[in-house]
């Protein structure tokens, strides 16, 4: 059991780096939800750089995927992201649309360009 | 999509039935009550679809089975599973990889700070507390929701029937896309893995409320690629700082020149 352990290190990270810098604020919101003003400018820039964030994290996902993916041909991946979020607006902005359409484009692509 | 499930499938009280008036019933009634809600709700479809695409991810980038249940159950919350998982992948340092999940969960401040008020009643700190972690996105939406039509009493059970199917059943669906990703043909665990990006990312598309929410999701993902190129081990904060901060100043300068 060391720190150089992978599955070892993975539970630890799943503990120090995300339980409890995510729970902190769940719990602090009970104990200090007197009132919390969703419009404050701090929580207007938290919104905000958690969403450049996780935009990252999604475009990480699509242009430098680590694993099987990778063998999927990059102009595939993002030909299927336009198609999701074409889908999306076509079909009055549903989500299940976006999804059903992408995923399509994505299996049917790779069956047929891998 | 929220209205597959109607507050009125719930019989709310039963006196008129009955005839004799119960103001107070069990707690478990009302506990097996929000499970019923939890497995009626579409909300709770889509999130067990994006957990297992989250499963086929973690397989894919090699993240350990056990340490991705256990995040489900102790960290349940999805975008921060993400992050964490995408830091394992790219060797981010731990005190990195928190600072950015910490970021990206400071949501759930006002989330439950908003629902906890609303679900309550009389229930010690104890109780508050384990129900705040049962918090997430999915449940808040389901609560604020449903709980109007509930009697103040009876909302905390309601509550944890409801939300501990949401997450449960996001565990068991995060093992069912790990043993997928396995098993089914590599066209189809593509299709697997893409869940996660396309679901968040529509979901993201769909929450965005106004310029600020749209400039953040934008500079998101163009710093992406830019900061792959040199980000190194800071390039999560980097692209959630520059860009969320830079969405944030357009956001207040155009609020002040108005």
């Amino acid at each position: 059991m060391s720190l150089s352990d992978p599955i070892f290190y993975a539970y630890l990270l799943v503990i120090l780096a995300g339980f409890l810098p995510t729970d902190v604020f769940r719990f602090a919101a009970v104990l200090f939800s007197r009132r919390i003003n969703e419009d404050s400018e701090a929580l207007i820039f938290v919104r905000a750089v958690a969403t450049a964030l996780l935009a990252g994290v999604i475009a990480r996902l699509v242009l430098a995927p680590s694993g099987d993916l990778a063998g999927v041909p990059l102009w595939l991946r993002l030909a299927t992201i336009a198609a999701g979020v074409a889908a999306y607006f076509l079909f009055r902005k549903s989500v299940f649309a976006g999804v059903i359409v992408a995923e399509i484009a994505i299996i049917g692509g790779a069956i047929l360009f891998r | 999509m929220s209205q597959a499930f109607n507050c009125r499938d719930i019989p709310v009280t039963e006196q008129t039935e009955t005839g004799a008036p119960t103001p107070e019933e069990a707690p478990h009634v009302w506990f097996w009550r929000g499970v019923r809600a939890a497995v009626l709700s579409v909300q709770g479809v889509v999130l067990f679809a994006s957990f297992i695409g989250f499963g086929g991810l973690i397989r894919d980038v090699g993240f350990p089975l056990g340490a991705a249940l256990l995040s489900t159950l102790v960290i349940w919350a999805l975008p921060a599973q993400l992050i964490l998982v995408g830091g394992f992948a790219a060797g981010s340092p731990i005190a990195v990889i928190a600072l950015a999940v910490g970021l990206s969960s400071v949501r759930f401040f006002p989330l439950v700070a908003s629902v906890m008020p609303m679900i309550r009643g009389k229930s010690g700190l104890g109780t508050q507390l384990l129900a705040s972690h049962y918090v997430a996105v999915s449940a808040w939406v389901e609560s604020i929701r449903l709980m109007p039509a509930i009697p103040v009493e009876a909302r905390m059970p309601f509550f944890f029937g409801l939300s501990n199917v949401f997450v449960l059943g996001s565990a068991v669906a995060t093992l069912v896309g790990y043993l997928l990703a396995g098993t089914l043909p590599q066209a189809l665990v593509n299709g697997l893995v893409f869940l996660t990006p396309i679901v968040f990312l529509l979901q993201l598309v769909r929450n965005a409320r106004d310029s600020v929410d749209w400039l953040a999701l934008g500079f998101g993902l163009i710093l992406a690629p830019v900061f792959a190129q040199f980000g190194g081990a800071y390039e999560l904060l980097w692209i959630g700082l520059i860009g969320g901060g830079a969405a944030y100043g357009i956001g207040r300068w155009r609020r002040t020149r108005a």
